[in-house]
C-alpha cells in the first residue's frame, strides 16, 4: 500500500523527526493490512477493528450475492468470527483480501452444507421468497433466490469471476491483474460464465 | 479460419464486457446487441442478474450496528469458552450433586491410591502403599471418569 508521504532530501526544509512525524500519522491514519494484522500479533486486539470496517462492505456484497436475504448478515459475521480466530495463523502469503475472500467462500460452502444437512431444500425459490414476503415482492425475491442457486451451482472461476465483477464492482483489468491473466482471457472467462449461468438458469 | 474465428471471439468478449460495464454503471437498460445474435442471450442473463441483484452500498449506520453485534457476539463466545467444562460441572450453583459427586469420587480415587493395602499375615501396622491391586482399580476409577467427562463433552 502506498502513503502519501513526502519523501524528504538532506537539503529540504523538513528535519528528520519532522519526516518521522508524517510517516507515523501517516500510518496511524491509514495503515495497510499487513502492519494491523502485525498490531493484532502483537496483542492489540483493537486492530482487527480497523481490518472490520474495512472488509465488511465486500464481503457483506459478495455474501449478498450468494446466500439469501435473511442469513446474509448472519453469515457474514460468521465469516468475521472465523477471521478473528485464525488471524494469528495467517502468514501473510497472499494478501488478507484474497484470504478473506477464500474464507468468505468456505463459510458460503458450510451454510450451503448445514442447509442440505438439516434436510431443508438446498434453496427452494417459493419457500424462500414466499416465507418472507407477500404480492408482487416475492416474485422478485424468488428470482434473486433463483439467481442465487444458479450462482453456487456453476464451477467455481465462473462463480467466481461473476461475483469479482458484479458483487465486488472490480474491473476487468483489476480481475485480470489480480487472477494472473491477461485481460483477453479474463474476458473470454466471464463470456463463457455468463454462458453457463444462462443454462443453468435454462434448466 | 481459425484466426477469423478467434478474432470474432475476441470481439464478443470485448463486447459482452462492455455491455456488463455499462450495465453496472447503470447506463444500459435494454439489450445492445440485435435478437437474432448469441450475444442477445448473454445480455439478457446480465440484464437479470443485474436487475434481481442490484449492487447495495451500506452506510455508515448499518456498518456501526452490525459491528456493535460482532463485539456482543464475540464476547458472548469467549464468556461460553472461558467457562470450561470443570468449571460448570464442578460449579456448585449450575449441578450440586454432581460436583459433589465428582468430588467424592476424586477422594476415592486418592484414598485407594495413597492408603496402605493391609495383609492379613504380620503386624497390622505393615503395609505397602501402591500394590497392583489398587493401581489396578484406580486405573479403572479414572478410565470410568474419563468416559464420563467424553460422554458430557460429545453432548
Amino acid at each position: 500500500m502506498l502513503y502519501s508521504i513526502e519523501i524528504t532530501n538532506p537539503f529540504s526544509p523538513f528535519s528528520t523527526t519532522q519526516y518521522m512525524e508524517n510517516l507515523t500519522n501517516s500510518i496511524l491514519q491509514d495503515p495497510s493490512d499487513e502492519l494491523l494484522i502485525q498490531h493484532f500479533k502483537d496483542g492489540r486486539k483493537d486492530a482487527f477493528d480497523q481490518l472490520y470496517y474495512r472488509h465488511l462492505p465486500k464481503v457483506y456484497k459478495r455474501v449478498r450475492y450468494v446466500v439469501p436475504e435473511n442469513d446474509v448478515e448472519d453469515v457474514t459475521q460468521e465469516i468475521f468470527i472465523a477471521a478473528l480466530s485464525s488471524l494469528t495463523s495467517f502468514r501473510g502469503d497472499a494478501k488478507f483480501s484474497t484470504w478473506l475472500r477464500t474464507l468468505t467462500n468456505h463459510k458460503v460452502a458450510e451454510f450451503y452444507r448445514k442447509r442440505t444437512r438439516k434436510q431443508e431444500p438446498p434453496l427452494s425459490p417459493l419457500s424462500d421468497a414466499a416465507a418472507h414476503t407477500t404480492g408482487s415482492t416475492s416474485k422478485t425475491m424468488e428470482e434473486r433466490v433463483y439467481l442465487q442457486r444458479a450462482l453456487q451451482d456453476l464451477p467455481e472461476n465462473y462463480r467466481e469471476i461473476l461475483l469479482l465483477r458484479f458483487a465486488e464492482d472490480l474491473q476487468f483489468n483489476e480481475i485480470a491483474e489480480m487472477t494472473n491473466q491477461n485481460l483477453e482471457a479474463t474476458k473470454s472467462l466471464f463470456r463463457r460464465a455468463v454462458a453457463a449461468l444462462r443454462t443453468h438458469l435454462e434448466k | 479460419m481459425d484466426k477469423i474465428n478467434k478474432n470474432l471471439d475476441l470481439q464478443k468478449d470485448d463486447q459482452l464486457a462492455d455491455f456488463a460495464d455499462q450495465v453496472i454503471n447503470g447506463n444500459t437498460k435494454q439489450n445492445a446487441s440485435p435478437p437474432t445474435d448469441e450475444l442477445f442471450g448473454l445480455e439478457e442473463t446480465i440484464l437479470r442478474l443485474n436487475s434481481s441483484l442490484p449492487p447495495v452500498s451500506l452506510d455508515d449506520a448499518k456498518v456501526k450496528q452490525m459491528h456493535v453485534r460482532f463485539k456482543a457476539r464475540i464476547r458472548r463466545e469467549e464468556q461460553s469458552v472461558t467457562s470450561s467444562f470443570w468449571q460448570k460441572w464442578f460449579s456448585r450453583e449450575s449441578t450440586p450433586q454432581l460436583a459433589l459427586a465428582f468430588a467424592v469420587l476424586a477422594v476415592v480415587i486418592v484414598a485407594i491410591v495413597g492408603a496402605p493395602s493391609f495383609g492379613l499375615t504380620g503386624s497390622t501396622s505393615a503395609g505397602t502403599a501402591f500394590t497392583p491391586g489398587s493401581i489396578f482399580l484406580a486405573i479403572g476409577m479414572a478410565a470410568v471418569f474419563f468416559i464420563l467427562y467424553w460422554f458430557a463433552r460429545k453432548r
